[in-house]
């Protein structure tokens, strides 16, 4: 017991003078750690700001804070192989200038896992630093205007990095600038600007994220080789909010990603860009987007083939002046499955007898003068659709055509499903309503009725009671 | 107990809310006997029902929520029944009592027309209230069997606001009543003002805003003048928490004033309500009642 006690009093000893110098102790732990060395940050708050030289390990006990006090970097690595593990991270400055960062990196192979990025600027920053390994990260960003904000992510030609298992919100974006082979898998983010921003950057597999709630899914720009799979987009909503943009890119596969409720799910401007290949987008499901898929007239060479079109209000768009061409809505006969189709299946091979087109009159005038959205669901829209349909005059062209539509949705094992939410606040809502109905009806059930229910009620109490 | 209650109540608490309460119960027990009410009624749940159960059917299998075709199909619904419902029953009231020689035999009661107008509008708004929760409590327990997920705070919004729209034109409707000497005018000027609401506004909107190239925000306060796109604005407003659905003018009204349209919304109904029945008042109180 006394031996405890002792023990006891001289790690306090310890914590506290490390607590009364914390100034510098970590960081003259790492001067004097040889190259391969184990750094272990014990559990307290260190205001510190770090440079690693050498190639070592940065391990936090549980409960280990890095705080940079509202200033500056904090972690800045410019030997190779270092490892940064199991810290809490937080408050760098907010200098968008000086572009603070938690942790900076300008060497090759680091490895940044499970550590948690509190209020920072920008979280991890790599500049030229291929091969890192980023893994098991919480990257929350400052509460801050979204012009002031800084980028919870970001790669500048580092090739070959690993990105996965990473949670990053309330950032700018999380970005990779000429950056090659990178894999970015099973990682959430959501409200940032974009989830992802690619930039110059090649060959990149995207696949099994979840990006929600940001301005932007996943945007790409002057990028090629691409891979999207199996990544879920949900609600980005932004002013131009898209589950996934495509710019002047090239040679893509989009597959078994799941699109809901975004202002659109995939927009394509100018894709594929030198039309060597074809870009491909097949398997996804596009379910209650304001517009599933918005082409602009100079996105020619796609397949869009397999895909589920539910309930968007519009299914395709093609935006801006021209018609869209040199795109095709199936592949090996067969298309897509369109919540609006009509035709029917007579010999059961699961494609429609008749092509699936869309001429939409309102549609045709929402995709040239969008302001007129205000007047959605509104009667006067079918009317005009009805018109549309009625006087082939004024049946606009059809703006694109399915030739072999799917008459049952395409329900993979590949493609992502949303987790179904509870009925019981539905159907008590139901019953509640249904309530005050019954309810308004009683009160005109006439008095007279009433009041013989009651006498007779009445009467065989007192009958009892006798 | 009601019985009790009513028996039991004191005499005259306040005379003027009692006739007009007893006005009420009367009015209300009449629309209900009435077939116009049993027609409707039948017709709006029928439909809700339909609505729910198609747009419910499709997609349940890749369990997918959102605004879809669901809470659109009912916006519509309720857009092109309810008005109808409420400016038709408004306009029957005061012009069938006339015609019928009723009005003397009520107005020799010892009330006044004030409390007359209000009984007949407060009865005929529980009996428009009664047919909206029906329907829609319908069209809720068929989604919740169904296992849709439409978020249920948004449905009774709907239906909250279904009952605003269906007050707003019941007053509008009245007003007709009190100025139409037959039913059967009244019944007709009722449905014309529902053709020129639900269609020609709109349309006229569209071709406005086409021909003149409308800023969005004309095109959006324009839109307030008209109750139905109040309600429907409304409605998103709730369910979505942003007009951003209704495209560039829908994400400017929600970026320029937020919270702020839920009170624009309130105010552009509440005219609705008041002014036509105020202007039904007075008009009714100088008016012979043959």
């Amino acid at each position: 017991m006394r031996r405890l006690n002792a023990i006891t009093a001289v790690s306090l000893l310890a914590a506290a003078s490390a607590f009364g110098q914390a100034a510098g102790t970590i960081g003259r732990r790492i001067a004097d750690a040889r190259p391969g060395d184990t750094v272990v940050v014990p559990a307290g708050v260190h205001r510190e700001h770090l440079r690693i030289d050498k190639p070592l390990k940065l391990v936090g006990e549980p409960g280990a804070i890095l705080d940079g006090g509202q200033s500056g970097d904090i972690i800045d690595v410019t030997a190779p192989d270092v490892e940064i593990r199991g810290l809490t991270i937080r408050a760098t400055g907010i200098d968008l200038d000086k572009e603070n960062a938690a942790v900076r990196v300008s060497a090759a192979r680091v490895r940044i896992e499970d550590n948690v990025f509190e209020d920072v600027l920008f979280g991890i920053d790599l500049k030229e630093a291929p091969d890192a390994i980023i893994r098991g990260n919480r990257i929350g960003g400052k509460d801050l205007d979204i012009a002031r904000r800084g980028d919870g992510l970001r790669l500048w030609r580092s090739n070959a990095a690993l990105i996965e298992n990473n949670v990053i919100h309330d950032g700018r974006d999380a970005i990779l600038w000429y950056s090659t082979g990178v894999v970015v898998r099973n990682n959430r983010s959501f409200r940032c600007r974009y989830g992802l921003h690619l930039m110059y950057s090649d060959s990149v597999t995207i696949e099994d994220n979840e990006l929600s709630e940001n301005s932007v899914g996943v945007y790409f720009m002057y990028s090629k080789d691409l891979t999207l799979r199996r990544n879920r987009l949900i609600r980005n909503r932004g002013p131009s909010g898209y589950g996934v943009g495509l710019k002047d890119t090239d040679s893509y596969r989009v597959e078994h990603n799941l699109f809901v409720g975004n202002r659109a799910g995939i927009y394509l401007d100018d894709s594929p860009f030198t039309h060597a290949t074809r870009g491909e987008i097949r398997a996804n499901t596009f379910g209650y987007n304001d517009v599933g898929v918005i082409f602009l007239p100079s996105a020619r060479g796609n397949v869009v083939s397999g895909n589920n079109f539910i309930d968007n209000l519009e299914q395709v768009s093609v935006q801006g002046r021209g018609e869209l061409r040199d795109t095709e809505f199936a592949a090996n006969d067969r298309g897509n499955f369109w919540s609006d189709y009509v035709g029917y299946d007579l010999d059961n091979n699961g494609v429609g007898e008749f092509e699936h087109e869309s001429q939409r009159l309102f549609e045709n005038l929402l995709d040239r003068e969008p302001k007129l959205r205000l007047l959605l669901f509104s009667p006067a829209q079918q009317a005009v659709e009805f018109v549309g349909r009625a006087l082939p005059a004024i049946r606009p062209e059809p703006k694109f055509f399915d030739p072999a539509p799917l008459v049952r949705p395409v329900s993979e094992a590949g493609a992502p499903r949303n987790q179904a939410a509870s009925a019981w606040g539905l159907a008590l809502a139901g019953v509640g309503m249904l309530g005050v109905g019954a309810g308004v009806l009683a009160l005109a059930v006439p008095i007279r009725i009433r009041h013989a229910a009651g006498a007779s009620l009445a009467a065989t109490a007192t009958g009892g009671v006798s | 107990m009601i019985t009790l209650a009513v028996q039991h109540a004191p005499p005259r608490v306040n005379t003027m809310w009692r006739s007009t309460g007893i006005l009420a119960l009367r009015e209300l027990r009449e629309a209900i006997a009435s077939r116009w009410f049993l027609l409707y009624t039948i017709a709006f749940v029928a439909l809700g029902l339909g609505v729910s159960y198609v747009s419910a059917a499709g997609t349940g299998s890749l369990g997918l929520s959102g605004f879809g075709r669901t809470t659109a199909g009912l916006i519509n619904l309720v857009l092109l029944v309810v008005p109808l419902m409420a400016l038709t029953a408004g306009a029957g009231t005061i012009a069938s009592d006339r015609e019928r020689g009723m009005l003397p035999y009520l107005l020799a009661q010892p009330i006044n027309r004030f409390e007359l107008l209000l009984g007949k509008f407060v009865g005929l708004s529980l009996a428009l209230l009664a047919c909206i929760c029906l329907g829609l409590g319908g069209c809720a327990a068929i989604l919740a069997w169904k296992g849709e997920t439409t978020d249920p705070a948004s449905l009774v919004w709907l239906a909250g606001l279904s009952f605003g729209l269906a007050v707003c034109m019941l007053s509008v409707g009245m007003l007709v009543s009190v100025l139409a000497r037959k039913a059967s005018v009244a019944v007709g000027t009722a449905v014309f003002l529902w053709l020129v609401l639900v269609f020609v506004t709109d349309l006229g909107l569209m071709a406005g805003a086409l021909a003149f190239r409308l800023k969005i925000e004309t095109l959006f306060f324009l839109c307030l003048g008209n109750p139905l796109q109040v309600f429907k604005m409304w409605t998103l407003h709730e369910a979505e928490a942003s007009l951003d659905v209704l495209g560039p003018a829908g994400l400017y009204a929600s970026d320029t004033y937020g919270g702020g349209l839920r009170w624009m919304f309130a105010g552009a109904m509440a005219a609705w309500t008041v002014l036509p029945l105020a202007a039904a008042g007075i008009l009714f109180s100088r008016r012979s009642p043959v």
